[in-house]
């Protein structure tokens, strides 16, 4: 038992020098203190990584293309619809403890318990996760992880960080996973300790990519078709979406929209100085 | 101020009965809600399900954003204090290209249409006195889509400067996207070769699918 705790001590060890190393190899330029716009303007991207990403970003496109959609595009093709639904129930429920401690870590009582009786009604009546019956008595699913419970605890994003197969993420966000999945995912706790059986854990990844993956594609897809830097396409888009997973779903404040500033509305009807026709 | 207006396909049914077809480019009326169930009712009902070639609902989508939609006012948003440091041409060139990119994305987006209807919910105020439209799209078997509409007051009526779709902002993603482009490819010149090659591809794509 020993030994697999300071397995996963090695593990994480060594996945945070690894991240150190490469932050070193890849720091974005930030452009001269002289011009305060370009400076605004690096702030807001908050990509200090960028050039690490951008790469990571590369080879996660290549792994994606030859590995990942194929799979999940034969899985599409393959099992059906509706099997297909109950192997994302059983996923969904298995990580819900996930969403649970981190519903605690939040503050929100009213929705640990929602999870919690979701987990309970779903596992014993739903037929260990495969049918939400929660979701139809009206209670339904929502989901939490330890990045998002860093920022209700007033920690910011630190800077993008692009993860192979994982996909758009931040420091924040990271670390967010690796106390998620080594700390409070209890297939985690079942697969180290008393059985020592990583591949437990392992499969659940990869099913969790998988059904990930053929779920989310279409939207990708969408996204690529209509940007030309898909990388900063994505980078906007999942920033906004998790400010949104943060805000628990609740809609945007209009005080959050890029409002009137010191250049006027920025949706005026006329630019501030004319062009010529 | 509550509104709850439901586009059922009976309620489609009667606008479709009375809007005569040549009246496809009418004003834009009414308060920011009715401007929005607008826009939907004569998408959904001359667009979508017309019986139409590929090619003219590109047409009729460009006329109904050109209508609902301030696209110049978008652009310029999208390009942030670049706007103003570019060359004259490079400003018309960007918003023709512009234009192009959200017509045949829009097109496309739509031609996977299912009968879902938009319900709009509220209308509150937006910091600059504008609208904040929300409301819903509802299909079949899926998820309700959250969609709200930001417009801004013009001469003529409201119009529409952003789409913000389960959070996710239209014209925030195109200028942070842009943004990446201007400073890292070659500042306007390098966007609006870009932008020119994607409107072409996106036209190809919509006339051979």
């Amino acid at each position: 038992m020993h030994d697999t705790t300071s397995n996963r001590r090695t593990v994480v060890r060594g996945a945070l020098l690894a991240l150190g190393l490469l932050t070193l190899a890849g720091c974005a330029t930030p452009p001269s203190a002289s011009d305060p716009a370009a400076v605004a303007a690096f702030n807001e991207t908050n990509d200090r990584l960028e050039p690490l990403n951008r790469t990571m970003f590369k080879l996660d496109q290549g792994l994606d293309a030859a590995l990942i959609r194929p799979v999940a595009w034969s899985y599409n093709k393959t099992v059906p619809d509706v099997a297909r639904k109950r192997v994302s129930h059983v996923l969904d429920n298995v990580i819900s403890p996930v969403t649970f401690i981190n519903d605690l870590l939040q503050g929100e009582g009213r929705r640990a318990a929602q999870t919690f009786w979701r987990l309970v009604v779903n596992t014993t009546v739903g037929l260990g996760g495969m049918f939400d019956v929660a979701d139809s008595a009206g209670v339904p699913q929502h989901t939490e992880d330890f990045g998002q419970t860093l920022a209700v605890w007033g920690v910011g994003d630190g800077t993008y960080l692009y993860l192979p197969l994982l996909g758009p993420s931040s420091i924040r966000d990271g670390i967010g996973l690796g106390v998620d999945a080594f700390g409070f995912d209890p297939i985690a706790w079942y697969s180290y300790n008393p059985h020592n059986m990583q591949w437990v854990q392992y499969a659940q990844l990869g099913a969790e990519l998988i059904d990930a993956k053929a779920n989310i594609m279409q939207t990708q897809d969408e996204l690529k078709k209509s940007s030309i830097d898909y990388y900063a396409a994505l980078r906007s888009a999942y920033r906004q979406y998790r400010a949104k997973e943060i805000r628990n779903g609740a809609p945007l404040p209009p005080s959050a929209l890029p409002n009137m500033d010191s250049e006027g509305d920025p949706f005026a009807e006329e630019p501030a100085t004319k062009s010529p026709k | 101020m509550q509104r709850r207006r439901l586009l059922t396909l009976s309620a489609s049914a009667v606008v479709l009965g009375a809007v005569p077809r040549l009246a496809f480019a009418q004003d834009v009326k009414g308060e920011p809600a009715q401007v929005v169930s607008q826009f939907a009712q004569i998408g959904i009902v001359q667009v979508l399900q017309a019986n139409i070639p590929k090619q003219q609902k590109a047409d009729r989508f460009r006329v109904l954003f050109k209508q609902f939609f301030d696209i110049p006012a978008i652009a310029r948003f999208t390009l942030g204090r670049f706007w103003k440091m570019a060359q004259p041409d490079e400003q018309t060139k960007f918003l023709a290209g512009f234009e192009d990119v959200i017509v045949y994305t829009w097109t496309r987006r739509f031609s996977e249409y299912n009968g879902q209807t938009l319900q709009v919910q509220s209308t509150a105020p937006d910091g600059n006195d504008g609208a904040l439209v929300s409301s819903t799209i509802i299909g079949k078997d899926v998820q309700p889509i959250n969609v709200a509409w930001r417009l801004r007051k013009r001469e003529d009526g409201w119009r529409v400067v952003d789409v913000i779709v389960e959070g996710i902002s239209m014209a925030v993603t195109y200028r942070q996207e842009y943004a990446a482009i201007l400073n890292q490819q070659g500042g306007m010149p390098g966007l609006v070769t870009q932008i020119q090659s994607q409107a072409a591809d996106l036209a190809k794509q919509a006339n051979a699918s």
